[in-house]
């Protein structure tokens, strides 16, 4: 965790402790109705300046975002008619049903539970890329870059639901690249020279490769055709050709950061800024619109409502001030 | 364009892949055979990979300093944790504090787990020593992990001829 971020931490606390006490403080004791008018449009004025800086970082956070969907939904289209040419993504797809097809019999044949979940694996994978690719396909077609879609029609009932699913999630043009994304890092998995660990989910390459090593020792065995062995270190060969060039060009591109970014603005957006929001507008509307309206007595009686909504407004400057970090962040 | 040395070292682990000790152990064990056919593969691998690594790497020098650096190649791709403990003219300690064998599935048993570590381990030990050592490099084991300590400590010796 970096420095900013602990004194972030840090004031959050603070500043909640600090509240909780002058709320605890405020219910004990008695204050007079002017003072207390005075305090509340104090606090009131300094709420609704918060607001216009919230709007403010809003603007910027959206501003951000904005820019970021313009660069890369104009990359997304010179992916889809360059590096996915339409004869690419039907020799990728036709490899995947390939290997689907032999895998699911492998599956079958197989009573080692182990062995037969890594062939499940692989089977769950090629669908997995099969269906993005798909799905890329379709918006080729949209974008009048290709005309018919053969992909669809070799798909089986299971992997048509999963290709819906999945289209029906890509609205905009920046999440084309998502989904060429989730192709590769399907396909090779982690970048680093670390690839796998156990706990953590192996690429269908590495599947593959491993797969094949097994396969080979069963023809050493005599228990499979040499047959099955060199056609899936074939396709696998030519899988791994095609899908690492898309890969480093996505690398090069440095679109995994890009999407990561776009991921942050987009939480930032969200989830923040309307915490921030509720905290601070809420203790504001109480304070501006109800409490003036209240009367001496009442507003004595209502006296430890104020001290709460006080205190959520400080909770809300706490909300802004991380806000405003993150922002920084992206 | 050329490939970094990153990328080809990348290319020929991805390229000769060991067959996953999970799933051959299990398959091996049910057959009741293909220890031998598993060692001469795990030989074939072995040379391929250690004698790519040392062309990758321009390692022309046979000594353990050239070991240590050929293990530390293969074991950082593998994701396992090691620690170098001791290195000089004669000797290479390293300890590994994760081995694939741990991941074998909880019915196999510790015996049969030390007879597969032994294959596996052996095929590369003569490897290393047949490329980089020479006749008089050794290597052994104490399979520590698969007792149920915490490192298992691999040694690589030269053995002093008279």
């Amino acid at each position: 965790m970096n420095h900013s971020r602990k004194v972030l931490i840090v004031i959050l606390v603070g500043t909640f402790l600090v509240a909780s006490f002058l709320a605890w403080r405020n219910i004990t004791s008695s204050i007079d109705f002017a003072d207390l008018r005075i305090v509340l449009t104090t606090t009131t004025a300094a709420f609704g300046s918060l607001l216009g800086i919230i709007t403010a970082g809003l603007m910027f956070t959206h501003g951000k975002f904005s820019e970021l969907a313009s660069e890369l939904g104009e990359k997304s289209l010179e992916y889809l008619s360059g590096t996915l040419s339409l004869e690419k993504v039907q020799i990728i797809g036709n490899n995947l049903l390939a290997l689907r097809k032999t895998f699911s019999l492998l599956e079958t044949q197989t009573t080692v539970e182990v062995e037969k979940n890594l062939y499940r694996r692989v089977v769950e994978k090629t669908s997995s890329i099969y269906v993005n690719l798909a799905v890329l396909s379709d918006l080729k077609i949209q974008q009048g870059l290709a005309e018919s879609d053969l992909m669809i029609s070799a798909m089986d009932p299971q992997l048509y639901v999963n290709y819906k699913e999945e289209r029906s999630r890509v609205k905009k043009e920046w999440q084309i690249l998502v989904t060429i994304k989730q192709i590769v890092d399907t396909w090779e998995g982690s970048k680093t020279l670390v690839p796998e660990k156990y706990e953590k989910r192996t690429s269908l390459q590495q599947d593959l490769r491993n797969s094949i090593s097994l396969l080979g020792l069963k023809e050493r065995l005599g228990k499979d055709s040499k047959h099955v062995r060199a056609e899936t270190e074939e396709i696998c060969n030519e899988l791994a050709e095609d899908i690492d060039k898309i890969g480093k060009q996505l690398h090069q591109d440095r679109i995994p950061q890009l999407l990561s970014q776009m991921e942050n603005a987009n939480t930032i957006r969200g989830k923040y800024f309307y915490f921030a929001l509720a905290f601070i507008a809420t203790p504001l509307f109480i304070n501006l619109l109800v409490l003036p309206q209240l009367s001496i007595g009442t507003a004595s009686f209502f006296q430890p409502i104020i001290s709460i909504t006080s205190s959520l407004s400080v909770m809300g400057i706490a909300f802004l001030l991380l806000y405003i970090n993150r922002i920084l962040d992206v | 364009m050329k490939k970094t040395v990153e990328e080809q070292m990348r290319a020929l682990l991805t390229k000769y892949a060991y067959p996953p000790v999970e799933v051959v152990i299990p398959i091996l064990e049910k057959t009741g055979r293909g220890e031998e056919e598993l060692a001469s593969q795990l030989h074939e691998i072995d040379m391929s990979v250690l004698s790519g690594i040392m062309k990758i790497l321009n390692l022309k020098e046979k000594n353990m300093r050239t070991v240590s650096k050929m293990f530390g190649v293969i074991l950082s791709f593998y994701g396992q944790k090691y620690e170098p403990v001791e290195l000089s003219e004669n000797r290479f300690y390293l300890s590994v504090s994760d081995c694939p064998m741990l991941h074998v599935g909880k019915n196999v048993n510790t015996a049969v787990k030390s007879k597969f570590c032994d294959v596996f381990c052996s095929s590369t030990a003569k490897v290393m020593a047949q490329l980089v050592l020479g006749k008089e490099g050794s290597c052994s084991w104490d399979k520590a992990l698969i007792k149920g300590g915490r490192k298992c400590t691999v040694a690589f010796e030269l053995v002093k001829t008279k």
